[in-house]
């Protein structure tokens, strides 16, 4: 949990404390506010370039490749001090923390505050964010946040049981947290077979007994036209499940993905949750082209979104969707939950009433889609298993599961 | 950087197996300056990152070129990452 730590808490602490090395999760604590800290990511530029460091409250960043530092070092530091000559901190960030430990050594040579972030984006791209949506007497809800990815999970407690929706590649971290809640984990559901992160849901599975689900026309790699190697129970449209006192309704929302659902989720106080995976998000909604068939899934999505969730999903569900593409999608408690009807008003790329317009609108906005995603979808339905260093590499970066623009 | 590192005339090699970002480049570096200018060096490293830190230390620095890279299985079976950085100033 990061909590408890106001960031010039964290700041006032490593400095009380003389410390040349700041945690992940100080940092991401520190910045869940405006700090006046200086971020110098010492990466190669393609590496800066494919992702950083972002949070709510995104510090100033400098971005200075470590072999300036090795080459022309009077003059790389120089650099950075002209940024700090108010005496603020500098946080100095590289892939591992090794090169930025190096760096940081120079600029205290020279009389900067710096501070390494120990492991580099190694551990910013591991480091999940758990917190409480809702704790009521009779169920609880978590929200647990890849945040160098942009993944969102969520966990249901109800009377001792557990469901994770979506969960994320690390297992165990949801592991701990049950253990925490005392519950025991029932039910593993993915909204759809990932092509942008690993799911953990068929390995928890195995290590818990838990019940993994997914929809069948999800476990066929859509280029491969291979079936799954794993063990599932499958979903279908109108499935109700139990999870405590909670009732959970799979409604099945192709587009994104053929298979693709949200479980909507009703609870004995009145308030309803809608897991929408990469269907609907804050901003935005999820691209109908990882599967190859952009324009004939394209107005699916159409379908499901205007038809399916309109008729089916109610206005007062909160929505909780599987990603955001800006920390700025978050709530004023860091959390990615929007009300349906305001989501009606506020996403902007749901102002169409025309389908074919809305197509059109979809296919002109297609990000780039990276080439690893069809390899993670193969890992997803047990087609492959990557050792974990290639494991590490397929999640490298941001998530892209959205439109672009 | 076409150069087939088979027909390049190493005139030193500098073993940094083992070791972790910075340390391959920070050697190579002081390994360079022991040569004369033309002259040749081979880096052998185990850290997969060395093979971009090369590519951006070459372009940053004004006396070296990096001729080519390569990787090739060491003797436990880790990938060894090859450098041929030529000094040229």
């Amino acid at each position: 949990m990061s909590t408890a730590l106001l960031e010039a808490d964290v700041l006032a602490a490593l400095r009380a404390a003389n410390r040349n090395e700041i945690f992940v999760h100080e940092l991401y604590t520190a910045l869940q506010q405006p700090t006046n800290l200086l971020l110098l990511d010492v990466r190669n530029e393609e590496e800066f370039q494919m992702w950083r460091i972002e949070t709510r409250h995104t510090p100033e960043t400098l971005h200075l490749p470590y072999f300036f530092f090795l080459e022309e070092e009077e003059k790389a530091v120089d650099q950075v001090k002209e940024r700090v000559q108010d005496g603020r901190p500098v946080v100095v960030v590289c892939a591992k923390g090794g090169a930025s430990d190096y760096v940081a050594e120079r600029l205290r040579e020279a009389d900067v505050y710096a501070i390494n972030l120990a492991g580099g984006m190694v551990e910013w791209g591991d480091f999940y964010d758990v917190r409480p949506v809702t704790e009521q007497p009779d169920y609880r809800l978590y929200q647990v946040d890849r945040v160098a990815r942009g993944c969102v999970s969520w966990v249901f407690i109800s009377k001792g049981e557990a469901a994770i929706v979506d969960p994320l590649r690390y297992g165990e971290r949801y592991v701990k947290l049950l253990e925490q809640q005392n519950a025991q984990l029932k039910l593993l559901l993915d909204t759809h077979a990932h092509a942008d992160h690993i799911s953990s849901g068929p390995e928890l599975a195995k290590m818990t007994g838990a019940t993994y689900y997914l929809h069948p026309y999800d476990a066929i790699h859509p280029f491969d036209m291979l079936p799954a190697r794993m063990e599932y129970t499958m979903l279908h449209d109108g499935q109700r499940l139990k999870l405590g006192a909670l009732q959970i309704e799979v409604i099945h929302t192709p587009g994104h993905t053929l298979g693709q659902v949200n479980f909507l989720v009703t609870a004995p106080d009145g308030e309803t949750f809608c897991c929408t995976g990469d269907n609907l998000f804050i901003e935005s909604f999820g691209r109908p082209d990882l599967g190859g068939q952009g324009e004939r899934w394209a107005p699916l999505v159409y379908d499901t979104i205007f038809g399916v969730m309109k008729q089916r999903v109610p206005s007062h569900a909160w929505i909780l969707p599987g990603h955001y593409a800006s920390p700025a999608e978050a709530n004023a408690e860091g959390l990615y939950v929007k009300r349906l009807e305001d989501l009606w008003r506020e996403n902007h790329s749901l102002h169409f009433d025309d389908k074919e317009r809305f197509v059109e609108f979809v296919l002109g906005h297609l990000p780039y889609m990276p080439p690893q995603y069809v390899q993670i979808k193969r890992v997803n339905i047990g087609l492959s298993s990557p050792s974990l260093d290639e494991a590490d590499e397929l999640e490298l970066g941001k998530n892209i599961c959205a439109l672009s623009g | 950087m076409t150069t087939d590192p088979t027909t390049i005339q190493v005139h030193q090699e500098l073993d940094v197996r083992g070791l972790n970002c910075p340390m391959p480049l920070v050697k190579a570096r002081q390994a360079i300056v022991k040569l004369d200018v033309g002259q040749v060096l081979k880096v052998i490293s185990t850290d997969r990152g060395s093979v971009k830190d090369f590519q951006g230390w070459a372009k940053a620095a004004n006396n070296v070129t990096l001729l080519a890279q390569s990787e090739e299985p060491g003797p436990d079976g880790k990938t060894l990452y090859l450098h041929y950085v030529q000094r040229t100033k």
